[in-house]
Parts: structure tokens; C-alpha cells; sequence
């Protein structure tokens, strides 16, 4: 059924301080960049129309802190994700490294029906600074990780330049649409049989 | 108790999330027919599972984020049904006639943000409408989430520049206005929700007031976000709207959380820009609040930003951002009189590593900062406190990390008067890092002025200080040690004159370092002397006595310092270490022909063999380096070597096993014959002592045969037989033919004889022996001639 449900794709952003989750969202939702760091609180979310084999889909996409300390309530948004982006900076070490962590840290909270499936995309971001010479993650290095995860879809961006952003979120969008992720069924204790027929019909009633 | 209130939390949740289902379920429905009215009416219910009071932060968001969801839905039908023509200012009549206010304000945000996209009205009027009609929740943790989602939905509708809800009437301003006037409520709201309660539950408010704090910061995140918020904007309406708030609340997490979003959120230029009125908000806050880490991170974000590209730093000494830092960290060490030792570091350390990446050029401002450091310490004494201690040692490394030069660092008046307020512990550990700095560097630490700042620094190393614990790890210990015997050697400089007075100023540092630290600071100080030595002969080769003069360096005064330097080591004592350096001064002072200053040397080596060297094993050792040494030296006219030889003959035949004699006498017989000296060739006195080996392996033999029949000493035979081929071979007229024919016949009856018992390696020893003879013979020519009559 093509049910209310579907048109909506929610997308977090993960990742660590300073790799670029929020220039990435702003790049790619209002095509606006700003060099200036300035640091996200707890979670927050920009939307996005998309257009999709001819359908209309709305992209939710929720940026979040990376610093733990701006993240004091949790993380409830994580549930009913479609997809899970994951951002380093192609500058850091670190920030590559930690990339399990974040993944792990996802597949836990989100628990998700399938795991095993779960679609995520790798993003490595900030590749124009100092034209590529201030790189220590090597794009090889990047994709042998991602083959291990299951063959995660990985690109190069540089949400400065916008160089990639567009596709890399028409992968993210795909990838969501394509996700097993539904929404528990629910199913009333009791029914009122007064108003109309079965509890999960459909649209095709009328 | 507590463990029952969590279980009863997840109960009234589960059942929470079980009525928000169910109404969400009729809520579908009712979308799914495109009924308004219903969807209306189960979406109230929905929401009024919001309304419960029994649920900690925590679980309260759960339960949103998922009428959250729902509510994308209703929002989504909305828009529907705005598009199929039905007019939005009527639903936002409508929805206002649920009968709860809290689904009531949820639905008319939900709304509200329809009504905004379709652009009916102006944003801002339904902005202000919105954020007005939310006073109506007063319940802290219901109308922070109330308003965070209204702050959520209005996201990407405010009327910033560039935004679609820009308009002539709508402009950057109003935006700002709305979120400013949402962050004041909930900060309100989060404020007040301290006060409520009984005083008992203070420590729970606490916790959940915690987890609450980023909706409240969320808002100044929302306001960095804002196109048009430009540094005027920020300076004149933003910062002082929110410090005003910040200060005004008086509540201590607030202003502590609150200062920390404004640094995090906002852009390093704004801050620089209005850093006055920043740092002016400081000592208006509570007490209470932990100052040292916000000015902490505010000066590690700057310290960042300014190492982030060099292009900025014009911005920093435009408006001297060093001074107004130093002031405003002063006045804040100033007014918090309780303020730990560690609290003050922390900060004087932060100033340090800013004032290091925005003013690399200017030592005086770290200096300036090492000393308020200083005064501050000076009131306290050592530091005992191991976080303060920590702080410190940060503190110390800055300078070395951004220079990488311990002599820059050593420029700073202030440093060392900052380690003399480290504990014996920390002084060590501050010294080990000097080290490792100036290994990690190369560093050349190049005159006696540096080196004696050096040494000072790391007197912890050097010496016992007063009060020192004697449970010092033995290993680390030695690395420490070996460390500084690293550091030694790596002293240089090309000036001899100047490499002298290094020396000198070293071996006064060490010299007071105990007995356990000797053993490992002489060597290296003899070793990098006996180099200046040879330095010192290699120019006295080329120009003609530079050096004539008395007070200036020569080898003898070297020297003499070495002696006392070695003599040193009697209190450890160490004299297999010390008999070791002593012969290799002798060597050095005979490559410089200084007779007396080598016999003086050996002479000291024979006192330490007599009256120190006693283990039986260590003597051999010992007379061995003796012998090798006094071969070797040509310094000595007749006299001096015939007694210094007589001797060491003598302790030879004195050893306590019997093989070790018979070794060290053929030994000896080197003594007698030194091949480059023609007047060094006593062919007579070889034969005597190979002749005394002879009869100390006799002797050897018959001992071992009483004992138990075994022949361990035939190989000394052999040995033996080795050294008449050498001397035989070099031409001494002593050894005939006929004596080592005589030699082979023995060893050969030796080992055939009946009580021998089998010795593999003697076998193979004699074997390789007579081959060698055999190879010498069948060289022919003048060697080939001597060898010629020996029967193998």
C-alpha cells in the first residue's frame, strides 16, 4: 500500500565533532556554506522534497551534536531512522576511527528489525582542504572499511564546494527508500465495530 | 525504593506509549478517510498522553518523540487538505477547540506551521502568536518540550535573509526576536523548575534539570543558524539579550551551561569581536559557577582558530585579545577566593597555550603569564594537590611543544621559579619531558650558561632534594638515569674553550649526585671529555701550541678533572667501573704523550685492583683490561713500564684458580714483544712466562687428575702451544723448532693416555691447530721455510 508512511524518509547524520554533519545538511538542503565552526545542540532537523521514480518523497534529515555534552536527552530520534549517515573528516584520523563507534552506537540504540541490513552511507568529507595535501585517510583506506561493513556506499565530499553533496544524498534517499524499516503494526485491543470495516484497510475503499 | 520508581517509570511509560498507539491508530484512519474532524479528535487524545507528570526527562522524550512522528502525519494532511481547498485560518480556529491545552497548543503549532509555509499570513504574526499562546503551559518539563517543538517546526520557517518567508514586512529581526523570546521562556521554565519541589529531592532536580539543558541551549544553536544574524546584529541585539538572561537567571547550571553554548555555538570572529562584553559577563555570574572551564574552553577554541591559519591573527592584535584575557582571568582569580590552586593553573595554562599560538613571537606575554602563575603559587608553597600537578606539567610542556627548543623555553624568567613549586615527583616528570624534548629535537644545548639553566631545571634527576622518598621503582630509575647520561653526550660545542667550561658545569651538577646515580652520569661525562681530548690533540697537531697560556683548556687540565671526576666513584664504590675509566684515560693520555699523567692513571687502576677489586671472577676480568691497556701504551720509557709490567705479571700468577693464572701469564708475555716498537721485543722474558704457563697448567693437570681423573686443563696446553706458534711465527729467537715439537709430543701422549677421558672440543681445538700449521707450512716462501722442520 502506498500508505502516508512512505513519503517520509528520516536520515541522522553521525559523526564527530567538527567532521562537517551540519555544513553537509546546509549544503545540501539550502545550498548556503559558511566556514565558521559553530557547534550543534542536541538534535535538530532540516527537511527536503525529493523527487524519486516519479514520486514526491519529504527527506527528514536530523543533524546531531557530536559533542556527548550536547546530547544530555539521548537519543529517542534515532528510532524509525530509514538511514544512517556517517561523516569524517578525510583530515583526522580520529574522526575515521571513531566511525565504528558511531556505527555501533546507531545499531544499538536504533535497534533496528534488521541490523544486519541496515542502510548506511559513509560520507568523507572536508577533501578540498589544503587541496588534498592535509589528507591522512586514504579513499582506499575509507572503502576497505565500508567493504567490511557490508559494502556501505561511501563518498568524497566537500560540503565547501558542494563536490558530491547532491549525489551522495540521492544515494542517502535511495538507500532509505529501499529499507526494510516498517513501522510496527499496531493492532487495537478492541475495535469499535461501528465505524468502518476492517482495522487495516487500506485506501483503496473509497 | 529507587530501583521502584524506575520500574513503575517504565510502567506508566509502556502505558503511555499504549494510549498514544491507539489514538494514533484511529488518528490514521481518520486521515486515511480524509476525516477532519476525527483525526482532529484522536490526535487531542494522542497528545494528552503528554500531559503525565510521572515521567523523568528521559523517558518523557521518548514518549514525544513519538507523538513527534505522529504529528508529521497530521502535518502532512494539513497541507492535503489546505491544497483540496479547505482554509487554513479556519484550522487554526478549529484545532483551537480541543479541550485539553497542551494538545491544544501542540495541534495549533502544527498548524501554525502550515499556515506560515502556505504564506497566508505573516510569519512573524503566527510566530508571535505561537510563542505568546505557549505561556499557557507553566509546567517546566511540558512546556520546555512544547516549546522546543514549536521551536523544531518553525525551523525552516523563520523569515531570515534568503528564507521564502522573508518578506517587506517579515525580515531577519523578527526572527531573531521569536527565538530570542522562546529561549527566554524556557530558560525561565528551566530555572523555576529548581524551586519547585521539596528541598529533599534537590539532587534528583538536579540530575533531571541536567537533562533537560539542551532544549533551553538548542535555541542558541537555532540563532547561529540564522542567515543574517552578522556580527552587528550579534554584538548589539544577540549576546547582550542572552547574557542578560544568562546573568539575570542567578542560577548556577544555567549560566555555566548557557556561557558554554554561547562559546561553542557562535563563531570564533564574533567572539573576538565582542570579547569585552564576554569576559565582562564573568564576574557578574554566581559564585558558584566553574569559571576556569568556560574561560578555559573559550581560550582553547581561540587557541585553535588562531592555529587554524595565519591570516587571522591580525584579528587577535586588533583587539588585543591577550590583554583582555590576562585582565579578565586575574579579576576572576581574584574574586574567587576559593577558587582551588588547580582552578588557577588550569587557566594560567590555557592563557599560556593562546598566548603561545597567537603571539609565538612575543616570550615576554608567556613569561608575563608564568609569573602571575608564580604569584599565585608563592602563596601556597609546593603543590601536593595531583590535579594542580597535572595542570602544571601542562603548563611547562606548552612552551617546549610550541617550540620545540628548551632553549627558547630557558630564555623564560619565570620557568624555572614555576618548577620550584613541583613536588620531587612531578620536577621528575617535568625534567623527563625537557629530555625527551630535546632528543625528540636534536636540540644543541651549547654553552656553560644553558647547561648550568638546564641542569638546574632538572635538578630532580640530578639529585636527592630534600624529602625525597626512597621507594623509587629500580627500572624506572635506570631509564631516568640513562636519560640523563643521553643528555650528557648530546652537549656540544664547536668552541673548545666553551665545550670545557660545558664539562665543567656538568660534572658539578653530577658530581653531587649520590651513589646511586654516579654510576650513571661518570661514563658519559669521561666519555664526552676524553672526545673534547681528542678534539683538543687534533688542533694542537695543526696550529703550533694554541694553547699556551695557563689559564686556557688543555689536555692535562682535562685530565685532571677526569681524575678527581673517576675518584668519585670510590664512594659508590664502584671500582671495577672506575678501574675501567681510569685505563681509558691512560690510553687517552698516552695518545697526548703525558708519561706521568698515564702512569698516575695506572696507578690508580692498580691501587682499585689491590685494595678493591676482591671478587675472584671481576679480577680476572679486570687484569685482562689491564694487560690489553699496558700493551698498547708507548708512552712509557723503560723504568715506569718495567714496574707497571712486573706488576701486573705478578697479580697474574697471584689469581685464585689456576687456569685463570696460566691465562693471564701467557698474557703477560705480550707485554714483552709489541710488534710496531723495536725496543719492546724481549724474546727472553716471553719464553719465561710462557714457560711459568707451562708449569702452572703442569700443576693445573696434576691437580684436577687427584681430584677426579678429568682433563679440563689440556686445552690450556693448547692454548698455550698457540701462543709459541704466534711468537714463532713474529720471529722471536727464543722459540725453537725443537720447543714446540716437544709441546705437540705432549698433547698428543696427554690425550691418548689411559685416565683421560674424551674432551671433544680439546680434540677439535688441537685439530684445527695442526692445520694451521700445515696451511702455513704449504704457503711456502719465508713462512712456509720456517715451519718447514715441525712435525705435525
Amino acid at each position: 500500500m502506498p500508505s502516508r508512511r512512505r513519503t517520509l524518509l528520516k536520515v541522522i547524520i553521525l559523526g564527530d565533532s567538527g567532521v562537517g554533519k551540519t555544513s553537509l545538511m546546509n549544503q545540501y538542503v539550502n545550498k548556503k556554506f559558511s566556514n565558521q565552526y559553530k557547534a550543534t545542540i542536541g538534535a535538530d532537523f532540516l527537511t527536503k522534497e525529493v523527487q524519486f521514480e516519479d514520486r514526491l518523497f519529504t527527506l527528514q534529515i536530523w543533524d546531531t551534536a557530536g559533542q556527548e555534552r550536547f546530547q544530555s536527552l539521548g537519543v529517542a530520534f534515532y528510532r524509525g531512522a530509514d538511514c544512517c549517515v556517517l561523516v569524517y573528516d578525510v583530515n583526522s584520523m580520529k574522526s575515521f576511527d571513531n566511525l565504528n563507534n558511531w556505527r555501533e552506537e546507531f545499531l544499538i540504540q536504533a535497534s533496528p528489525s534488521d541490523p544486519e541490513n541496515f542502510p548506511f552511507v559513509v560520507l568523507g568529507n572536508k577533501v578540498d582542504v589544503d587541496g588534498g595535501n592535509s589528507r591522512v585517510v586514504s579513499e582506499k583506506k575509507a572503502r576497505a572499511w565500508c567493504a567490511s561493513k557490508g559494502n556501505i556506499p561511501y563518498f568524497e565530499t566537500s560540503a565547501k564546494e558542494g563536490i558530491n553533496v547532491e549525489e551522495a544524498f540521492q544515494c542517502i534517499a535511495k538507500n532509505a527508500l529501499k529499507s526494510g524499516e516498517e513501522e510496527e503494526i499496531y493492532l487495537p485491543d478492541t475495535i469499535d465495530v461501528g465505524t468502518s470495516s476492517q482495522p487495516r484497510s487500506t485506501g483503496c475503499e473509497c | 525504593m529507587i530501583a521502584g520508581g524506575i520500574e513503575d517509570e517504565e510502567k506508566w511509560l509502556a502505558a503511555g506509549i499504549a494510549g498514544l498507539q491507539q489514538n494514533a491508530f484511529y488518528m490514521h484512519r481518520a486521515l486515511d478517510s480524509n476525516n477532519l474532524r476525527d483525526a482532529l479528535k484522536y490526535s487531542a487524545q494522542m497528545l494528552s498522553e503528554l500531559r503525565t507528570s510521572k515521567l523523568s526527562p528521559h523517558k518523557y522524550y521518548e514518549l514525544y518523540m513519538r507523538a513527534f512522528d505522529e504529528l508529521r502525519k497530521l502535518e502532512m494532511f494539513f497541507k492535503e487538505e489546505a491544497r483540496r481547498g479547505c482554509s487554513i485560518i479556519d484550522l487554526y480556529e478549529l484545532v483551537q477547540h480541543a479541550g485539553n491545552i497542551l494538545p491544544r497548543l501542540y495541534l495549533l503549532c502544527t498548524v501554525g506551521s502550515v499556515y506560515i509555509k502556505s504564506k497566508e499570513a505573516p510569519a512573524k504574526d503566527v510566530l508571535k502568536d505561537l510563542v505568546e499562546m505557549c505561556r499557557g503551559i507553566q509546567h517546566p518539563v511540558r512546556g520546555l518540550f512544547l516549546r522546543s517543538y514549536l521551536s523544531q517546526v518553525s525551523r525552516d520557517k523563520l523569515p531570515d535573509i534568503g528564507s521564502e518567508y522573508e518578506g517587506d514586512a517579515d525580515t531577519v529581526v523578527d526572527a531573531v526576536e521569536f527565538v530570542l523570546q522562546n529561549f527566554t521562556e524556557m530558560n525561565k521554565l528551566w530555572v523555576r523548575m529548581q524551586h519547585q519541589g521539596p528541598a529533599r529531592d534537590k539532587e534528583k532536580r538536579e540530575k533531571e534539570r541536567s537533562e533537560l539543558r539542551d532544549l533551553v541551549g538548542k535555541n542558541l544553536h537555532v540563532l547561529s543558524q540564522i542567515e543574517g544574524v552578522d556580527l552587528d546584529m550579534y554584538k548589539d541585539t544577540v549576546l547582550p539579550r542572552v547574557l542578560e538572561q544568562v546573568v539575570n537567571c542567578k542560577d548556577e547550571i544555567a549560566q555555566f551551561y548557557l556561557m558554554d553554548c554561547i562559546i561553542q555555538v557562535f563563531p570564533d570572529e564574533y567572539h573576538l569581536q565582542t570579547l569585552e562584553i564576554l569576559l565582562g559577563a564573568c564576574p557578574q555570574l554566581q559564585p558558584s559557577v566553574d569559571i576556569k572551564t568556560v574561560l578555559s574552553r573559550l581560550m582553547e577554541r581561540l587557541s585553535n582558530y588562531a592555529a587554524s591559519s595565519t591570516e587571522v591573527l591580525p584579528e587577535f592584535l586588533q583587539v588585543e585579545a591577550f590583554s583582555k584575557l590576562n585582565n579578565a582571568i586575574g579579576k576572576v582569580i581574584e574574586a574567587q577566593v576559593d577558587m582551588p590552586i588547580f582552578g588557577a593553573v588550569t587557566l594560567y595554562s590555557s592563557l599560556l597555550k593562546f598566548t603561545l599560538h597567537v603571539h609565538p613571537d612575543r616570550l615576554d606575554y608567556a613569561d608575563q603569564v608564568l609569573g602571575a602563575c608564580v604569584k599565585k603559587l608563592s602563596s601556597r608553597g609546593k603543590l601536593d594537590d595531583s590535579k594542580a600537578t597535572k595542570q602544571i606539567v601542562a603548563l611547562l610542556s606548552a612552551p617546549l611543544e610550541k617550540y620545540n627548543d628548551i632553549v627558547t623555553a630557558l630564555k623564560l624568567s619565570n620557568y624555572p621559579r614555576v618548577m620550584e613549586y613541583l613536588d620531587i615527583e612531578t620536577n621528575k616528570i617535568m625534567a623527563t619531558v625537557i629530555i625527551q624534548s630535546i632528543m625528540k629535537n636534536n636540540t644543541r644545548i651549547s654553552t656553560a650558561d644553558k647547561v648550568e639553566a638546564l641542569f638546574e631545571l632538572m635538578k630532580g634527576l640530578i639529585k636527592d632534594l630534600d624529602g625525597a622518598e626512597e621507594e623509587v621503582d629500580e627500572d624506572d630509575f635506570k631509564e631516568e638515569q640513562n636519560s640523563v647520561a643521553r643528555l650528557i653526550q648530546m652537549l656540544y660545542n664547536d668552541d673548545l674553550e666553551e665545550m670545557f667550561q660545558i664539562i665543567s658545569t656538568v660534572k658539578k651538577h653530577v658530581m653531587t649526585g649520590g651513589p646511586k646515580r654516579l654510576p650513571f652520569t661518570v661514563p658519559p661525562l669521561v666519555f664526552s671529555s676524553l672526545k673534547l681530548v681528542r678534539r683538543l690533540q687534533g688542533s694542537q697537531e695543526q696550529e703550533e701550541n694554541p694553547f699556551g697560556d695557563e689559564g686556557s683548556t688543555s689536555p692535562k687540565k682535562i685530565f685532571q678533572l677526569l681524575n678527581q671526576t673517576i675518584e668519585a666513584l670510590s664512594i659508590v664504590p664502584a671500582p671495577e667501573l672506575a678501574l675501567r675509566l681510569f685505563l681509558q684515560c691512560a690510553e687517552a693520555a698516552n695518545d697526548c704523550d703525558l708519561e706521568p699523567v698515564a702512569y698516575e692513571f695506572f696507578t690508580q687502576a692498580y691501587i682499585l685492583y689491590e685494595e678493591e677489586v676482591s671478587d675472584s671472577k671481576a679480577q680476572v676480568t679486570a687484569l685482562h683490561l689491564v694487560i690489553g691497556t699496558l700493551q698498547r701504551m708507548h708512552v712509557f720509557g723503560v723504568e715506569n713500564r718495567d714496574t707497571l709490567t712486573h706488576k701486573a705479571t705478578g697479580y697474574s700468577a697471584k689469581l685464585l684458580k689456576k687456569p685463570d693464572q696460566c691465562r693471564a701469564v701467557y698474557g703477560c708475555a705480550h707485554l714483552f714483544w709489541v710488534e710496531d716498537q723495536d725496543n719492546l721485543k724481549d724474546g727472553e722474558r716471553v719464553l719465561i712466562c710462557l714457560k711459568r704457563a707451562l708449569r702452572i697448567a703442569n700443576a693445573a693437570q696434576q691437580m684436577s687428575n687427584a681430584a677426579r681423573g678429568n682433563t679440563g686443563s689440556v686445552s690450556l696446553f693448547i692454548e698455550i702451544l698457540n701462543k709459541y706458534l704466534y711468537f714463532f711465527e713474529k720471529g722471536n729467537p727464543q722459540i725453537t723448532v725443537a720447543t714446540i715439537q716437544g709441546l705437540i709430543e705432549l698433547i698428543t701422549t696427554e690425550m691418548q693416555s689411559d685416565n683421560s677421558t674424551p674432551d671433544p672440543a680439546a680434540d677439535a681445538f688441537l685439530a684445527s691447530t695442526l692445520r694451521y700449521i700445515q696451511f702455513q707450512k704449504q704457503k711456502g716462501g719465508a713462512i712456509g721455510e720456517k715451519y718447514e722442520p715441525i712435525k705435525a
